[in-house]
């Protein structure tokens, strides 16, 4: 068993299998979609059977603190890493505001098998936001407000954006570029329920020029097609703030043959019913990103730069760096070197030639 | 002309004055007989001049920062502005503290240079600061990198000195400083160093991104790129410690690393679409 684990933790595997990730990752180069996940799961796990074996048989590792403590978090890293892709879970979703969090919201969604996080508990309402431009339309900060529990029954506003996400439940929710307007319309049908809702318009300002969208009512057969005409006081050369409490849009709507243009509070009959534009409102879109292991892989990553720091400093300690003797005055002549030398015989000048680890 | 021209310029015009009078004194001190006095006297020269060009870097940088608003953290002219000056600290902190490797210098500025010369031809345009840019772990990120950056550098310049003096016309003029077999410790031991700072980089970054972009490592060709270099520096220190690898191959390692770091830093994220600027 041990000659097996010392054979499995020879230090030429460990080149051999650091050079098969090294295909791996650049393999994985810019992330390329057709790229498979065991390019790099198959060398991590070769050189995790190799660490181990080596942590538990090579006394150059396992009787030094710093350099144990180092390679045995490079070992908690790829098992973190590993738990971390079984656990987590990935999706977007896009909330109106005034609305609040529901996972039926959620699209693209990718899970680890073993994801069981407390996602169902999880309670948000989404505000308004607003988006900073700068001139040429270049996006600066973006402050979304949210409410959230505040564990005694009320609600607690937050301000969240860009590299602030929204942390409820371990779930980190991250505003992003992908944002737009939504109009709220009431449909009153002819015969049945009344109902509010909104129409989500293409993202805005990516599809400035394509602010449409088409719904048919619950109980009618026709079509509407809507088109919403900004006005937000963008302006591609100077900075601007995208704010949809400052901004005006009228809704043109289109049903069969019919064309009307209407403000907010106005009204249309249409064959089946009567649709009034409420206001304008907006909705923001966020990337829901969720891992457990977040914390747990930094602890891990920094106790091991520790070690690594402890063990160069041990080794630096017992070798010090070689020193010149003061100035021009004396020369030591070093053993086996031909011409005079200004270098005190300190430790590292000492061992030159032997292996620094010994 | 901008506000931080002058500055730059000055300071790179204290770089090359450093560079000419280091070589001029290392040329002077070749001769001579054995175990006779060295001359030392233009160090302190040198190192003053390093030194003043750091401090006009800091004031380059700081007038750049006040004209444009932000720190040198975006487009590829305060890259470089910014990699000089930090460059230049721990050059003139190891030129002041190990006078054994003194001789370095001549290896160590004129790979600066390429740096410095790079930075000369270009527009100082002003750049515009990314909204993830406002987190306080790109300080840390950039921060621990230039330190990664440094002692690559360093590294290599005693790496170089390794290789000059196979040159039987340059081998004089290294003779002052210790064999190989110690400065081969002593450039391993700036890699030793580069690793931790490079360990560092990784962790930070993978911090920011995770604020930032909400995923901590997705292979972009920055990470990618980053990953392997330090893949290479661990792969590398085992294949020392595994094998009787020679001194002067060692040597040519440590530059191939300081040459990926180079190509990572400043190729990287301007030859690709997809990294970390194209997702800023
Ligand atoms: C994955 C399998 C690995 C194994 C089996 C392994 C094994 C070892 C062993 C046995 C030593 C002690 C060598 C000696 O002093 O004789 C060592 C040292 C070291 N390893 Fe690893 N290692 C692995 C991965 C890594 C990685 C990925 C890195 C970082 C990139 C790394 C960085 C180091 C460093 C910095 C030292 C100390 C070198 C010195 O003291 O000069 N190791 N490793």
């Amino acid at each position: 068993m041990i000659s097996l684990l010392k054979r499995l933790s020879s230090i030429r595997l460990t080149l051999l299998w650091m050079a098969l990730l090294g295909v791996g990752a650049a393999l994985s180069y810019d992330n390329p979609v057709d790229t498979p996940a065991w390019v790099l799961v198959v060398p991590l796990v070769l050189l995790a059977i190799n660490l181990l074996a080596a942590i538990i048989t090579n006394p150059s590792i396992n009787r030094r603190g710093g350099l144990l403590i180092f390679h045995v978090a490079l070992l908690g890293i790829v098992v973190l890493v590993a738990f971390g892709r079984l656990t987590h879970m990935e999706a977007h979703l896009e909330i109106v505001e005034g609305t609040g969090f529901d996972t039926d919201q959620l699209i693209d969604i990718r899970r680890g098998p073993l994801h069981s996080g407390k996602l169902d508990q999880v309670q948000f309402i989404q505000g308004p936001y607003t988006v900073n431009y700068r001139p040429g339309m270049v996006r600066g900060l973006t402050h979304s407000h949210v409410q959230v529990p505040d564990g005694s029954g009320g609600w607690e506003r937050k301000v969240v954006g860009d590299d602030r996400p929204l942390v409820l439940e371990g779930y980190r929710f991250y505003t992003t570029f992908n944002k737009g307007f939504a109009p709220v319309l009431t449909w009153m049908p002819n015969r049945g329920r009344v109902e509010t809702g909104t129409i989500h318009m293409p993202p805005y300002p990516l599809f400035e020029f394509r602010q449409a969208n088409r719904w048919t009512p619950p109980t009618a057969t026709e079509e509407i097609k809507f088109w919403l005409q900004l006005e937000t006081g963008m302006d591609p050369e100077s900075a601007w703030v995208l704010d949809a409490a400052q901004s005006r849009g009228t809704l043109v709507v289109r049903a069969g043959e019919r064309r009307v243009e209407l403000q907010v509070g106005e009204t249309v009959r249409l064959q089946n019913g009567v649709l009034k534009y409420e206001r304008l409102s907006s909705w923001m879109g966020y990337k829901l990103y969720y891992d457990p292991t977040l914390q747990w892989l930094f602890l891990t990553a920094m106790i091991g730069v520790l070690g690594l720091a402890i063990h160069f400093w041990r080794k630096f300690a017992a070798y010090p760096w070689p020193q010149q003797t003061s100035g021009d005055e004396k020369k030591t002549q070093m053993p086996g070197h031909p011409r005079g030398l200004n270098v005190a015989l300190s430790g590292l000048a000492m061992k030159a030639g032997r292996s620094e680890r010994e | 002309m901008v506000a931080e021209q002058p500055w730059l310029y000055t300071a790179m015009a204290a770089y090359a004055l450093a560079t000419v009078i280091a070589i001029r004194g290392i040329v002077r001190a070749r001769g001579g007989a054995v175990g006779a006095a060295v001359n030392r006297s233009y160090e302190p020269l040198v190192l003053g001049l390093i030194s003043a060009g750091v401090i006009l870097l800091v004031m380059a940088l700081t007038e750049r920062w006040i004209r444009i608003g932000h720190g040198p953290f975006v487009n590829l002219f305060e890259l470089l502005m910014s990699q000089l000056f930090s460059l230049g600290l721990v050059l003139s902190v190891v030129y002041w503290r190990l006078p054994v490797i003194r001789p370095a210098v001549i290896v160590v500025l004129p790979m600066m240079w390429v740096l410095g010369i790079w930075v000369l031809l270009l527009e100082p345009t002003a750049s515009a600061f990314p909204p993830t840019y406002y987190n306080k772990w790109l300080w840390v990120h950039v921060g621990v990198g230039k330190f990664f950056l440094a002692f690559s550098l360093m590294g290599s310049g005693v790496a170089g000195v390794i290789l000059l003096r196979k040159i039987s016309r340059l081998a004089p003029l290294f003779r002052h400083m210790p064999p190989d077999s110690v400065l081969d410790h002593v450039a391993w031991r700036f890699m030793l160093l580069a690793l931790i700072f490079e360990s560092l980089m990784l962790i930070a970054g993978a911090v920011w991104a995770q604020d930032a972009w909400g995923r901590y490592w997705a292979w972009d060709a920055l990470e990618t790129s980053s990953f392997l270099n330090w893949l290479l520096l661990g792969a590398a220190i085992h294949a020392r410690l595994t094998y009787r690898i020679p001194i002067h191959i060692g040597a040519i390692a440590i530059l191939g690393i300081f040459v990926f770091a180079f190509m990572t830093y400043f190729g990287t994220p301007f030859f690709s679409e997809a990294a970390h600027k194209g997702v800023i």
